[in-house]
């Protein structure tokens, strides 16, 4: 049950990535580092949250909140240093998002510290329930729901509405959107920062299960890569089938073998590569 | 001969001179910093082959310093052999052993699932190296024991007077070597043919170049000198680790090559060098060189790709 | 028959680029292949050069079977190519590429250990073929920096360098100037004269070009071989004339001197 919850966090940043790469074709290797911009907020939102008296019952709304909102900082990136280079090699994009990871990492440690923080105590604010012979906490079971609800909130927005139509076919043929009149300076700006808000709020909600650590972005952005390799570069259904796929394999493998682990993911990751590049979801790329 | 190329030859002679004398006249703490300096040119050497050269990124490749870094501790901790010339040999023939079925499975795909590709393998060494603790000692490593350096035992010696003395000799000796061998590679014929197969795949394969063939030497011999490098990296900090071979180190040599000029011959080094002591300067200020760092990447990213090589080309006319 | 195509047939999904082709090119023999755009004129060159594979027919490059045989090991057995769209490699000098398909030629290219500038063999070949095709004056400049005409004729010049025993080329003068083009297609006589070259095939869409350089001319039109014969055949062929061609003409001075 702990890699469905694990899956509905990792599903969130690998949407985050997917969007971005759908539409802008780069891999935003910072997109972990805004997982752990957002769980270090998180804390400190319900940090604050508490001691301004706030009731324990609605911490996480704060928590959701503050991952949301700082989500929007990846404007900053978008506008300030990734739009420079859209017309260059994909090798520089790539080492562009690898500069924001290194420049990220530091950025969080100077606020917060190198130790762990938590929000300690808050993870079984909801209690827990037996499902299926195992004890869930509810908040688990919450964030899950909060996931899916996400999921087929990125479906209708993709499908449904005049932005997730731009989306689409600038994602599709990004010559023919700009002819078509598509602003791609806008588009860009928005689709990162809903990228990197995904991630955010995937990292501020998996806080009241584990500590925000240092290392927590550059460990999960190779989790999320797993995902999208598996799940198809640029699919938001392979997001989906992806997270659940890494996040339940990873339960069993720590269930029955903890060494394999994500050596296991990983093997899986290059048998795609080699034998289905394009994933479950992804389309033939060139 | 052209005045660029006497300029250019009198640098060389310059820095070399330098580096046989740095020992005898600079404090032992910068005389150990080179240490690290000469692996990592070594390594940089090998990676701009599959770079510059052959235009191919990988993002595992710190895999093959792990490779050769653990060979090294391993024949020191588990075998009674301390030579380094075997250390060396071992590393070597292992990262070319290794790269040779990685090599074979990733050098046939391009641009971005090669760089996924090496990127998951490297992953993979990792959590081999992390999570199999019985064999290779986990997240604490493996101990590399001071190697005697051809065939003298310098057990006795007092650690700093070694590392900053014949080790560092010894050092400066294979880094010279395998600048020498690097050299003629990439101006033999084998060296054009990788020219042509990073501008022009396809017509390269139209004049009778098997482009496969050609990335797969390349990668064999670029895996060569990282682990090669990577032994080299044990013995001064008498232990080896996992995070040698994570992701974030490939990403941190690749940025080296970058910041040197990828475009040139010696600008890998010449991003060791600075990559090394601009780090050691950052933290004697401030613990935060990856932010300093993060923003000469992007710099160089956004204005100057060709790194501090392809600045000093554009100063002269 | 240097080569001799049978039946070929290709096809993009549904769309068939090559319709059951026929073709034979023999000794000495300089062929040009004309039609409309989407004729199948470029696939036919891709699928006798190897980079495609036909979905139907055979092709026999000296008597051996080649279908399926790609191009790396073609060009071992005596043929090379050009393209369309100008292909040469933007950061080697002129000197370089021609080295390059020596190197090629001359099976070291894994030569790790040797010196390059040391190779005399390597560096006369490369520079008899610059000084054949004008080249020579300019050689150490980068192939980004030439201007289209150099960049073909560096194309077809590489290609020359393979001494190979039969060459395509696939439009080698267009997007060129006019003054170049001849230039460019008297360069390719003379030069195939001194490296012994069996056979020319070449797409050309410039009929003076066609009709004033070639020995035979096959027309193909939506996949199919419309006509296929000498210049003279060709150009009183009714129905050649009003799909490729178009209104006839009366061959230019210059042309008539040479035939």
């Amino acid at each position: 049950m702990s890699g469905v919850f694990h899956a509905a966090i990792l599903f969130l940043v690998a949407a985050g990535l997917q969007v971005v790469f759908g539409v802008q074709k780069i891999f935003n290797l910072a997109c972990g580092s805004f997982y752990a911009l957002g769980a270090y907020v998180g804390v400190s939102a319900v940090g604050w949250y508490a001691a301004a008296g706030g009731p324990p019952a609605l911490f996480i709304l704060p928590l959701a909140l503050g991952g949301l909102l700082v989500g929007l900082s990846g404007v900053v990136v978008e506008r300030g240093l990734l739009r420079f280079v859209y017309d260059r090699d994909e090798t520089f994009q790539l080492l562009l998002t690898f500069a924001v990871v290194l420049m990220m990492e530091d950025l969080i440690r100077m606020t917060w510290g190198t130790s762990p923080r938590s929000t300690a105590g808050l993870y079984l604010a909801y209690g827990q329930v037996q499902l299926l012979g195992a004890t869930v906490p509810v908040y688990n079971l919450i964030v899950i729901a909060a996931s899916l609800l996400i999921a087929v909130g990125m479906g209708w927005l993709l499908a449904r509405t005049s932005f997730g139509r731009i989306i689409r076919a600038t994602a599709d043929n990004r010559e023919m959107a700009q002819a078509l009149g598509v602003d791609l300076g806008r588009v860009y700006a928005r689709v990162f920062t809903l990228g990197t808000a995904l991630g955010t709020l995937g990292g501020a909600l998996v806080i009241p299960a584990t500590a925000a650590m240092s290392e927590m972005g550059i460990e999960l952005i190779v989790e999320a890569f797993a995902v999208v390799v598996i799940g198809g570069l640029g699919s938001m259904r392979g997001a989906f089938v992806g997270a659940l796929a890494v996040g339940v394999l990873r339960a069993v493998a720590i269930a029955v073998y903890p060494e394999l682990e994500m050596l296991l993911i990983y093997l899986i990751v290059i048998a795609v590569l080699l034998l289905r590049p394009r994933g479950l979801f992804g389309r033939a790329t060139a | 001969m052209t005045g660029r190329a006497m300029a250019g030859r009198a640098i060389l002679a310059a820095a070399g001179l330098a580096a046989l004398l740095v020992p005898l006249v600079a404090p032992a703490y910068y005389v150990l910093l080179m240490l690290p300096f000469m692996a990592y040119a070594v390594v940089l050497l090998g990676l701009n082959l599959l770079f510059g050269y052959t235009g191919l990124v990988s993002f595992g490749h710190a895999l093959f310093i792990a490779v050769g870094a653990y060979a090294g501790a391993f024949l020191t901790t588990h075998t009674r052999l301390r030579s380094f010339e075997v250390m060396l040999v071992a590393a070597a023939g292992l990262g070319a052993a290794a790269a040779a079925l990685v090599g074979a499975l990733c050098v046939r795909h391009v641009k971005i699932y090669f760089g996924m590709l090496t990127l998951a393998f490297g992953m993979v060494f990792y959590t081999f190296l992390l999570k199999f603790y019985r064999l290779t000692g986990g997240d604490e490593g493996m101990r590399v024991l001071r190697p005697h350096l051809l065939g003298v035992d310098l057990d006795a010696m007092p650690k700093t007077d070694y590392l900053a003395g014949p080790y560092y000799y010894y050092c400066l000796a294979v880094l010279v070597l395998a600048t020498l061998l690097m050299w003629r590679i990439v101006h033999s014929p084998f060296g054009l043919c990788l020219r042509t197969i990073r501008d022009n795949p396809a017509k390269a394969e139209a004049l009778g170049l098997g482009v496969t063939r050609y990335r797969w030497h390349a990668f064999v011999i670029s895996a060569v000198y990282a682990a090669v490098g990577g032994a080299l990296l044990g013995p001064p900090t008498g232990n080896v680790d996992p995070t040698l071979a994570y992701w974030t180190q490939s990403g941190n040599i690749v940025f080296m090559t970058l910041l040197g000029g990828f475009a040139s011959f010696f600008g890998p080094i010449l991003g060791a060098f600075v990559f090394i002591f601009l780090q050691d300067l950052v933290m004697s200020v401030v613990p935060y060189w990856r932010l300093i760092f993060g923003a000469i990447l992007a710099v160089i990213v956004i204005f100057a790709p060709g790194g501090l090589m392809g600045l000093f080309a554009r100063a002269r006319p | 028959m240097i080569l001799e195509a049978r039946d070929l047939t290709a096809s993009y999904g549904a769309f068939r680029a090559l319709d059951g082709v026929s073709l034979a090119v023999d000794e000495g023999e300089c062929v040009s292949i004309i039609g409309p755009n989407g004729a199948g004129k470029s696939t036919l060159i891709n699928v006798l050069t190897g980079v495609l594979r036909p979905t139907g027919g055979s092709i026999r490059f000296k008597g051996r079977d080649i279908r399926g045989v790609g191009p790396v090991a073609l060009a071992r057995l005596g043929m090379a190519r050009s393209f369309q769209l100008v292909h040469i490699f933007p950061d080697l000098t002129i000197i370089e590429t021609l080295q390059a398909a020596v190197v090629s030629r001359l099976g070291r290219g894994t030569r790790l250990f040797a010196s390059l500038a040391g190779d005399r063999e390597v560096q006369a070949g490369a520079l008899e073929v610059a000084e054949l095709f004008g080249l020579a004056d300019k050689r150490h400049a980068l192939a980004r920096h030439l201007a289209q005409g150099d960049k073909k004729l560096l194309d077809v010049a590489s290609a020359f360098a393979l001494r190979p025993e039969i060459i395509l080329l696939d439009e080698p003068t267009s997007g060129v100037s006019t003054a170049d083009k001849t230039a460019i297609m008297e360069t390719l006589v003379a030069a195939s004269r001194t490296i012994g070259l069996r056979a020319i095939v070449q797409v050309e869409h410039d009929m003076d070009i066609v009709f004033g350089y070639s020995d035979r001319i096959i027309a193909l039109h939506e996949g199919k071989v419309l006509a296929d014969g000498p210049p003279a055949r060709i150009r009183a062929d009714r129905h050649v004339v009003d799909i490729v061609i178009g209104r006839p003409r009366p061959p230019s001075p210059a042309r008539v001197a040479d035939a």
